[in-house]
């Protein structure tokens, strides 16, 4: 079964950091930059996240992450290259196309941020088993309930996919196109996308059933299976992380004071 | 002591109006193992949720009277304590799973997580069960990977590591190939005897009949008998009225009159064999046979195992032995069987996979003729490859499939939907209109029937599978059951040369069982091709002409039904059980194999 | 208030991965057969449908946390407010009755399709200068910029633009769908169901 979740089990430090730790990770790298409000911030914290990955051996697999956000990037670029309503000097020509020093430098700014969050994330996803990240929060009186939604779709959607594979061949065995005009393909969309809603959403009756015989919700204290091995440097790591936001928050209210 | 107690149960769903229960009222004694029977739509499974609560905390609905289990009220005590008390295994093994852990270690544990179990206690339950049950080795596994039968057991694991009292078990084989239902009946035996109350819903009658103590009988909400099963067995008409078809062993003996000293007939092969025992002395030679067999079965699994590992070595001989007897198939020269014998699809050196390395199929050579076909063998065994091979639903990987002497590589899936229909095994793979004519004409209208026509058929195709008269009605409304008739109308009105089954016979009663019977001698009759897959022996036995045993990707066996029911090193090899006339048959000492009840009453008259 | 009045049993918890799903499944399918549009709310209707706002919010919020915080999709994150609005008027309108009959429908779509423009525009604009990401919308919005329309309003254009088609067709979908669900499993999530005595 293919999963949904980017999760590399590759056994290196960063799988065994806590998960908590990396969340706060992905705060620090976000409000950081905003905070601070310089444009410089932005690729400081993209190479720091680069360098997190490559030490945790995914970098690659955080490759088609970011081929991911380009379509959006290089519209950004081109949007407001071109027509960004403060444009008045302009950097390149290519042809009758003017690129604005503006346009571009607003677009270079919302693209770091892209960049940068796409990648704190791609820290903590790449190197966290959902449904660790799931129990430590339960563990923190998350609730149950919440969690059982979390880890349930990521068991759900790769048997839907699955399901949606036999359905394709059980509509095309009944002679549906699912190839061909745009009218053939949209009029294939309910024929395909019907059964498997319909079964998906019959079978939560049966499902439910199962999580109430198996005492899920009997209002008892829940136990766990595993226990974490405490990490040495997660705590260390957590305050230092914490103090850089504080700092840029300092940063940024004496700048607000003194204008 | 009773530790259920039901009083004058009545359980109406919202928004119906019939009694899906009524006035039930039995005890059922600590240890007890109880087998519950009924056609579709008797209450059976609504009466397996009144005993844990869910009907009615869960469907809510109109209630009546009481049920008490393991000293708790059903209808008021939280499904989340009752279940501590008493375990409910149902019978689509997906669907009982949390679905929200990665590995069968965890997923059994969830449940004693909920109640808050200890983590040493629930490391040693966890563990301890899954070894009883014989899925240790899986734990690390994740859960959705696994087999039916493996999967099934893991469900039985997760509800026993809680401890109940009292197990309820509502059709958990009713998915699953013959080794799966093994798997599972022989795990619900054991614990039978470790002193569990168990309670099973089960349509594989004369396998629960060997296990139970006492049956209870329920017809259209009712309860019509709790008693022995001999005497349940023995009741006049239970078939006409009450839908249940008596086990083969207690058919035969009511055919022949033959009966145990207090009047009653016997349901299980020992008892029918004792009958007869007179019959076993006069032929020592059976007898001698017989009680070998009855040495082997006595062995653990494990030995088993290991006896088939012994066997494997006769593959090439068994394979060798399948080619010759399919070839001397089209020998016979009957004028009718002759013309029955063109073949439809021609198979050549097919070879099939979905990954380089793990082939599925390899070199298959296989003529298909008009005569009913039935593809039996282990879930794996490559049966559902080789008919989506055949549907064009897959490409093959080398080799060719001719349809009437043509390549079907140069035709899509589409250009063949009007030749060749295929029944999915799941209904709900298919439904999506509103109404069930809808449904069926879908088909017919995608290959360019005209509106006129394809009603017409449509029709036809529904009052083929009974259904006629419910053309308005929307098919999610339906019962499982029904839905499968539906999605076989849909393909049954499309008129196609050839109609492919995959497991046609899940989830349905006698009743059923007998509509899709008929429907495979009809278009037999009428010179269609229909090639079915099966888990099914006794119906492949009553309905099928040819018989291909399949396992590994190869066909092991391939010859008219009664001569591959014969080919015990196949079988075996494919570890598929005979038809209970067969086994019977041949423990009495028959020559030759016999499929039918009505064939064995023949030949003991 | 009976319009919020929200059920939290085993029958809703599993709808909630469910409808997640589906919204999963929506957007698969739209790419598979090429269709210009997301269709990846039709999940997120139907919850909030069958569950209630509070059910349609939390499968709306939950899809894009789950997404954003596992596939390292960040840009799906950002739109968890949009999706947690569309479950709500979703919902909401469901209640008041607007899920009946066809034409109501289409206007539990129009309603639909306005809370994400409202929701979404400002975060477009936050996020991305205002882009949206979907390539017609997009030329919409180089358009408008090119004829020196201010952001916001170039924006909003593409946002309308965009999600209102799609949100017609996903609660179009979302109503034949619910239109074909049997009794048995919609009583399951009524709210104020009680056990009736038959004695």
């Amino acid at each position: 079964m293919k999963s949904i979740s980017l999760y590399v089990d590759n056994g290196s430090f960063l799988t065994k950091v806590h998960p908590f730790t990396k969340l706060m990770y992905i705060a620090a790298a976000v409000s950081v930059p905003l905070l601070l409000g310089r444009l410089w911030a932005f690729p400081c914290l993209i190479a720091a996240s680069l360098c997190l990955l490559a030490a945790g051996g995914v970098l690659k697999k955080a490759l088609p992450l970011i081929a991911f956000s380009f379509t959006i990037l290089i519209t950004i670029f081109l949007i407001h290259g071109l027509f960004n309503q403060n444009n008045a000097t302009v950097l390149v020509s290519l042809g009758p196309l003017r690129f604005y020093r503006e346009g571009l430098l607003y677009a270079l700014r919302i693209g770091f941020n892209i960049m940068n969050m796409l990648l704190s994330f791609a820290v903590l996803v790449l190197t966290t088993r959902p449904s660790d990240l799931v129990e430590e929060l339960e563990k923190r009186g998350f609730s149950q309930r919440f969690g059982y939604i979390i880890n349930s779709v990521f068991q759900i959607v790769p048997q839907m996919t699955g399901t949606m594979n036999t359905i394709t061949d059980a509509q095309r065995s009944r002679g549906l196109e699912t190839e061909g005009s745009l009218s053939t393909r949209a009029k294939a969309f309910l024929p395909l996308i019907s059964p498997v809603v319909m079964s998906s959403l019959i079978n939560t009756r049966e499902r439910a059933i199962a999580l109430e015989v198996r005492g899920f919700g009997s209002g008892r204290k829940k136990t766990w299976l595993r226990e974490r091995e405490k990490h040495r440097g997660d705590s260390a790591a957590t305050i230092a992380l914490g103090i850089l936001i504080a700092v840029a928050l300092v940063f940024r209210i004496a700048e607000m004071i003194r204008a | 002591m009773a530790v259920i107690t039901v009083e004058n149960l009545k359980y109406r769903y919202p928004h119906t109006e019939r009694l899906a229960l009524s006035g039930l009222s039995f005890s059922v004694e600590k240890g007890e193992f109880i087998g519950v029977i009924g056609e579709n739509g008797a209450g059976k499974s609504t009466l397996a949720q009144a005993l844990i609560g869910l009907v009615p905390q869960f469907h809510k609905g109109a209630y009546g009277g009481s049920v008490t289990a393991a000293g708790l009220q059903a209808q008021t005590t939280p499904v989340a304590q009752m279940c501590e008390k008493v375990g409910l295994v149902f019978q689509n093994p997906f669907n009982q799973l949390s679905g929200a852990k990665d590995t069968v270690y965890e997923e059994v544990a969830f449940g004693m997580q909920n109640l808050g179990v200890e983590r040493q206690e629930m490391k040693h339950r966890t563990e301890e069960t899954l070894r009883r049950l014989g899925i240790w080795q899986y734990r690390d596994r994740n859960p959705f990977d696994l087999s039916g039968g493996q999967m099934q057991r893991v469900a039985i694991a997760s509800v026993l590591v809680m401890q109940p009292q009292i197990l309820i078990l509502d059709e958990p084989t009713s998915q699953l190939d013959p080794q799966g239902s093994e798997e599972v009946f022989r795990a619900v035996g054991e614990l039978s005897r470790s002193g569990i109350t168990i309670l099973m819903i089960e349509q594989k009658i004369e396998k629960l009949a060997a296990h139970c103590d006492r049956i209870l009988l329920l017809h259209q909400g009712r309860q019509i008998a709790f008693d022995t099963p001999r005497k349940i067995f023995s009741m006049e008409g239970l078939e006409e009225k009450y839908g249940v078809q008596p086990p083969a062993f207690t058919r035969i003996c009511r055919r022949l009159d033959r009966r145990l000293p207090d009047h009653t007939y016997p349901v299980t092969r020992k008892e029918a064999e004792g009958l007869f025992a007179e019959r076993k002395q006069k032929t020592g030679s059976g007898a001698a046979a017989a009680e070998k067999q009855e040495r082997r079965e006595s062995h653990s699994a494990q030995e088993q195992e290991k006896e088939t590992a012994e066997r494997l070595p006769d593959r090439a001989n068994i394979l060798k032995q399948a080619q010759n007897s399919a070839a001397q198939q089209p020998g016979k020269t009957d004028a009718q069987d002759a013309q029955k014998e063109a073949p439809v699809f021609e198979i050549q050196n097919l070879c099939f996979s979905y990954h380089p390395q793990t082939p599925v199929l390899e070199g298959l050579h296989l003529i298909l003729d008009r005569r009913p076909t039935a593809v039996i063998g282990q879930n794996g065994a490559g049966k559902t490859t080789l008919v989506k091979l055949l549907k064009g639903l897959l490409r093959p990987v080398s080799g060719q499939i001719l349809f009437y002497g043509e390549d079907i590589a140069g035709k899509t899936v589409a250009m063949l939907a009007g030749e060749v229909g295929y029944v999915f095994q799941n209904p709900d793979d298919q439904i999506f209109k509103y109404n069930v004519l809808d449904e069926v004409m879908f088909g017919p209208l995608n290959i360019g029937m005209t509106r006129e026509k394809a009603e017409t058929e449509a029709k036809k195709a529904l009052e083929l599978v009974g259904l006629s008269g419910r053309e308005t009605e929307n098919p999610y409304d339906l019962e499982l059951h029904e839905r499968k008739l539906v999605a076989i109308a849909s393909v049954l009105a499309m008129n196609t040369q050839v109609l492919i089954l995959d497991e046609p016979t899940i989830a349905q009663d006698c009743r059923g069982r007998r509509i899709i019977g008929g429907i495979i001698r009809r278009l037999s009759q009428e010179g269609r091709l229909v090639l079915a897959i099966l888990h099914d022996m006794d119906f492949v036995a009553e309905y099928f002409e040819r018989v291909i045993v399949m396992a590994h990707g190869q066909v092991l066996a391939d010859a008219n039904a009664a001569e591959a029911f014969s080919q015990k090193a196949a079988l075996a090899e494919a570890a598929l059980e005979r038809p209970y006339a067969a086994q019977l048959g041949e423990r009495l000492g028959l020559s030759h194999t016999v499929l039918t009840v009505e064939e064995l009453a023949d030949c003991l008259r | 208030m009976k319009l919020f009045k929200t059920k939290f049993d085993a029958a809703v918890i599993v709808l909630i991965p469910a409808c997640i799903g589906i919204n999963y499944l929506g957007k698969l399918f739209a790419q598979l057969l090429k269709l210009p549009l997301w269709l990846d709310s039709i999940g997120t209707c139907i919850g909030g449908c069958l569950g209630g706002p509070v059910i349609g919010a939390i499968c709306g919020a939950a899809n894009n946390l789950i997404y954003g915080f596992t596939t390292g999709d960040s840009i799906t994150l950002v739109y968890a407010l949009t999706s947690l609005g569309i479950g709500v008027a979703a919902g909401i309108m469901a209640r008041l009755g607007f899920m009946q009959s066809f034409p109501k429908a289409i206007l539990t779509a129009c309603v639909a399709g306005l809370t994400a423009v409202v929701i979404s525009t400002p975060l477009n604009i936050i996020f991305w200068g205002g882009t949206t990401g979907n390539v017609w919308g997009d030329a919409v919005f180089a358009a408008t910029q090119a004829a020196g329309m201010p952001v916001a309003l170039g924006s909003l254009i593409d946002e309308v633009v965009v999600d209102v088609p799609d949100k017609l067709i996903t609660l179009i979908v979302v109503f034949f769908i619910l239109k074909g669900l049997p009794k048995k499993l919609t009583a399951l999530y009524e709210a104020d169901a009680a056990v009736e005595r038959l004695d």
